[in-house]
């Protein structure tokens, strides 16, 4: 589809998920040192004095060893008095490093402070041993000849100062303490975007799936407000596009169903407004003075004018039954309440007809699920079928009887029979018409004839198991 | 006496013209409309409505529906050419009776006789001949035509009796008495109906072992007729 095609990439649930991976997979680089960055500077504004290089109180080593080299060099020639005070004076400036002088005969001198470790005549050995444990060790020392050379031939002089003066002391802070947390942030809100991600797709394909099978009065679903348009939305429009196509056939169906009802319609009225207008005019001459075989033709025509409208009638019933264009509306009913009433409009046709009703129906209803007017057509017809075809034998029968284990009504006369030609026999419509709304209301009929008469069962059929 | 007012609309000028002259020699005042425009304006103080369902403009249902909102007492008779089994279902819902064409004018009259004394139009000034009894529907009063005794019966009695006697010569079953007397569904083997049809009899059958005014329809249910 070439609409498929044309359409922007980000509109595609695809692109969202593979950013949505694209954005994670890149985060595990990045996430670690901004982690770090973050906390950082969260500790940073916690704590703003705890930057800045005043965590080293004397300066680096350097300026320590250049300092004490400087104050040495001027003590060229200078009494141990001298020497003595250009110490104390150093120890104002660095009060938490150890200082002492060495003469040049190797016994130590001024101590600032006294300490014990420091051998009072220093031997060659001494010396030695003591530049091997200071290089690189803890105190750092800084040895400076007196007078700034070794050819002075006035001794030394020794500067310790505790390495933990000389290191960044960051102690009391920790940069890290936050990393965790925003690691942990930053985790969180992928999870939780990927969750949002899928819990949306979810939210709507839900939505979808309810809208589906919810149905609205026309008994189709009702159209869904269409939402963004990936592939979701495009479901959903493809969706609405079905109701509408399904909506559409239907009232088309609709239409046709109207349009053959209005022909069956206007068909009989146009068959039968002649039929009418030649009935009042035998109606008419009636009234006129006849000779008894006019009186007869005219009777005959009457008939056949009443038959021709039956017939019609079955006709366009029959057109409307077979093409299902009749619609039943089945309902749990007492049919022998429908049966007595029909019986009741049919008695007065059978007495005149000369038929003597026997009605042997039981008290107790009889509950069958059927549409009331199509099972009253099925009576009518076959109470019509009784006295055209069976009126000779004067009797007509309704019961209700016990046929393999179901309840069926019995219909039944002492007419010559169906094998035999009726005197006034039709097409047999009537009895499709009957079988046709019989099979609709899930009933059926079975009919048993001979020439001492026709017996015609109707029960429901068995549902199949 | 005065005569009985009907309408008629029927666009067919030749089954028109032919069906209220019939009725017309049968005693009624025929007003015939081709079309049912007028039809809600014409129908004031009509005793009966005889109404054809396909018209040209407004089609029968339409005005019958019309005619019965405005005057729901009024009884609508439906005459109709159309296929009975889509035609019954959506006319009987508001019309009284229906007869499809053709029809011969003998039934059509019964058919009106039996609307206007359903409906209490009926000027039955003079009294109704039942076998033996004398029944003056206006006056709601039963003689014995022999003794001349007025015959009393009670309030449901004389329910079923006049239920009876509004569809003279039709059968009726014991469902469509006992809800229309009682107004409320017949309950199956409830024999308070048979019950009243007895006390009935006694009162006006000469010989109510063997009932003449009320007749048992074996199996269906009971007719009066004259």
């Amino acid at each position: 589809m070439r609409r498929l095609k044309l359409r922007k990439p980000r509109k595609s649930l695809v692109t969202r998920y593979v950013l949505l991976l694209a954005v994670a997979l890149l985060f595990i680089p990045v996430l670690i040192p901004v982690s770090f960055m973050a906390s950082w500077g969260v500790n940073l504004l916690l704590d703003p004095k705890g930057a800045g290089p005043d965590i080293r109180p004397y300066g680096n080593g350097l300026d320590i060893e250049a300092d004490w080299h400087q104050a040495s060099a001027k003590l060229r020639d200078a009494t141990p008095e001298v020497i003595g005070d250009t110490l104390r004076t150093m120890k104002l400036k660095y009060p938490d490093a150890t200082m002492y002088w060495v003469d040049s005969k190797g016994n130590t001198q001024l101590q600032l402070p006294e300490q014990s470790d420091v051998p009072a005549q220093w031997t060659l050995e001494d010396t030695i041993a003591f530049m091997k444990a200071r290089v690189n060790g803890d105190p750092f020392t800084v040895v400076a000849f007196i007078g700034g050379g070794e050819e002075v031939r006035q001794g030394f002089m020794v500067f310790e100062l505790p390495r933990k003066f000389m290191v960044i002391t960051d102690d009391k802070r920790d940069d890290g303490r936050f990393y965790g947390v925003f690691l942990v942030i930053l985790l969180g809100s992928f999870v939780l975007l990927s969750a949002l991600f899928f819990g949306d797709i979810r939210k709507r394909l839900l939505r979808l799936a309810a809208a589906m099978s919810q149905t609205g009065a026309s008994g189709l679903p009702s159209p869904i407000q269409e939402g963004r348009p990936d592939e979701i939305g495009r479901l959903e429009q493809a969706f609405n596009q079905m109701l509408y196509k399904l909506e559409n056939s239907r009232q088309r169906e609709q239409e046709e169903e109207n349009l053959r009802k209005g022909l069956i319609s206007h068909l009989s009225h146009d068959l039968r407004t002649p039929l009418t207008v030649l009935g009042s005019h035998l109606y008419s001459l009636r009234q006129e003075p006849l000779t008894d075989q006019g009186k007869q033709s005219l009777s005959l025509m009457e008939t056949k004018i009443s038959d021709l409208s039956g017939l019609m009638d079955h006709l366009l019933s029959y057109s409307l039954l077979t093409s299902k264009r009749y619609a039943l509306s089945m309902e749990r009913l007492d049919i022998l309440r429908l049966v007595r009433e029909s019986a009741a409009a049919w008695y007065p046709v059978w007495e005149k007809a000369g038929i003597s009703a026997d009605i042997e129906l039981p008290e107790q209803p009889l509950y069958w699920s059927v549409d009331a007017q199509g099972f009253r057509r099925v009576l009518d017809n076959l109470f019509q079928n009784l006295v055209r075809h069976a009126g000779s034998g004067g009797y007509v029968g309704i019961s209700v009887k016990l046929e393999n284990g179901a309840e069926a009504l019995i219909i039944s006369d002492r007419g010559p029979g169906m094998e035999v030609e009726s005197t006034s026999h039709g097409s047999g419509l009537g009895l499709q018409i009957v079988d046709l709304l019989l099979r609709e209301m899930n009933l059926t009929r079975k009919t048993q004839t001979s020439p001492a008469g026709t017996a015609i069962s109707i029960y429901p059929l068995r549902a199949p198991n | 006496m005065p005569t009985t007012n009907l309408l008629y609309i029927e666009d067919d000028i030749e089954i028109g013209d032919w069906v209220s002259e019939n009725l017309r020699e049968r005693g009624y005042d025929v007003t015939w409309l081709t079309s049912g425009e007028q039809a809600v304006e014409q129908a004031v103080d009509r005793h009966l409505v005889i109404l054809d369902v396909m018209l040209p403009g407004l089609d029968g249902f339409t005005v019958g529906g019309r005619l019965k909102q405005h005057y729901p007492d009024l009884p609508v008779l439906m005459l109709s050419a159309r296929t009975s089994i889509d035609d019954k279902l959506q006319g009987l819902k508001f019309a009284d009776d229906y007869l499809t064409k053709p029809f011969h004018p003998d039934e059509l009259a019964a058919r009106i006789e039996v609307l206007l004394r359903r409906s209490g139009e009926s000027p039955a000034a003079e009294p109704i001949q039942l076998k033996h009894l004398l029944v003056y529907e206006k006056e709601n009063r039963i003689t014995d035509e022999a003794t001349g005794e007025e015959i009393v019966l009670t309030g449901k009695q004389f329910h079923i009796f006049t239920y009876l006697l509004r569809h003279l010569g039709q059968i009726l079953t014991k469902e469509q008495i006992y809800e229309a007397v009682w107004n409320e569904p017949y309950l199956d083997g409830d024999k308070t109906l048979m019950v009243h049809i007895r006390h009935l009899r006694e009162k006006l059958e000469r010989d109510p072992a063997n009932p003449q005014v009320i007749e048992t329809i074996r199996g269906i249910g009971y007719r009066v007729r004259t």
